[in-house]
């Protein structure tokens, strides 16, 4: 098991998985970040007076957490940063499947209606989180562009 | 995680907030099409609940409060359909709603008036009906109708226009109805 975890080829898969998946999650939030305050807001989970900045910011952190994976610079903050994400990502989505709130979640695109996508991006983001834990857990330290 | 020491973490995280702070902020203030810091969003515990009728029976399409109301309106998927009648829904309603007036739905073929009026609309879309408020139960009928004919994804908001206004939240006028 440990040499699973730790084979550089199948850890630099993951890395190119979870940080592109990280980039293009950021895209469209970078670009339009009223649209993703307004998916913020449809969760009911956090302050008014925070959406914005939440906003304005998380999509900044989840693009360079994505490139720092990927190349391999500030690379265990990212994998850190990353699995904290994910954690409040699957939290904020259950939460919202639970309390009936039908929503899409604003990974991907601008918020939307829709409990059925909620599901389906609850598994995407489990599977990803699955991802984030092996770059965790990993040793393997090969095609990092800095030493730490 | 061997040789994982948390000071090493911890400065890479610091760095990478800071760093994404300014990159954000940057991008709101400097670039066209930008957000404020802090936004003009209502407090979620303004409302107290969807409203539900005395006359509503178990099985009737969900009610919903001004907060889903609002949720949904902003998606701009969900359809909202003003159930009063055409001079109130002209003097003020929910941007963007269909008037269905219930007092005016033909006795014949409902389903393809409610087609047309929905230009055909699929019946698995997310629907939300509401009329004047608390005193008006035509959107609970309507809904009823419709849940009966099929559509899937019905909500009331029984608040209606009255909560929705009372909200400060935006209203569509298509006459003046001031004088």
């Amino acid at each position: 098991m440990r040499r699973v975890i730790d084979n550089n080829l199948l850890t630099m898969l993951v890395r190119l998985a979870v940080g592109i998946t990280f980039i293009c999650a950021s895209y469209y939030k970078v670009v339009d970040p009223g649209a993703f305050a307004k998916s913020i807001w449809f969760y009911h989970l956090v302050p008014g007076s925070l959406i914005n900045i939440i906003a304005i910011v998380l999509p900044w952190v989840e693009m360079i957490c994505g490139l720092g994976i990927i190349f391999g610079f500030s690379y265990r903050g990212s994998v850190v940063v990353a699995n904290v994400m994910m954690l409040v990502f699957i939290f904020a989505l259950g939460s919202a499947i639970v309390r009936g709130i039908s929503l899409d979640c604003g990974c991907f695109k601008a918020a939307a209606s829709s409990t059925n996508s909620a599901w389906k991006t609850l598994w995407f983001d489990l599977v990803l989180m699955l991802l984030a834990l092996q770059l965790l857990f990993s040793r393997s330290r090969r095609w990092f562009l800095t030493r730490l | 995680m061997r040789n994982w020491d948390s000071s090493t973490i911890f400065k890479q995280i610091l760095v990478l907030v800071l760093v994404s702070a300014a990159l954000g902020f940057g991008r709101a203030y400097l670039v066209p099409g930008g957000i404020e810091a802090v936004g003009k969003w209502r407090s979620l515990s303004g409302g107290d609940g969807p409203i539900i009728p005395p006359a509503a029976d178990e099985g009737d399409p969900p009610f919903i409060d001004i907060n889903v109301a609002q949720m949904e309106h902003s998606t701009g998927r969900t359809i909202f359909i003003d159930a009063r009648e055409p001079d109130e829904f002209e003097c003020a309603t929910i941007p963007g709603s269909i008037n269905i007036p219930f007092e005016q739905l033909p006795e014949d073929d409902l389903e393809g008036y409610l087609n047309d009026a929905l230009n055909g609309t699929p019946k698995d879309v997310s629907i939300v009906i509401f009329c004047s408020g608390e005193e008006c139960d035509l959107s609970l009928h309507l809904a009823r109708n419709m849940q009966f004919l099929g559509y899937t994804r019905v909500m009331i908001f029984f608040g209606g226009s009255r909560e929705w206004v009372k909200f400060g939240l935006e209203v569509e006028r298509r006459r003046n109805c001031d004088e």
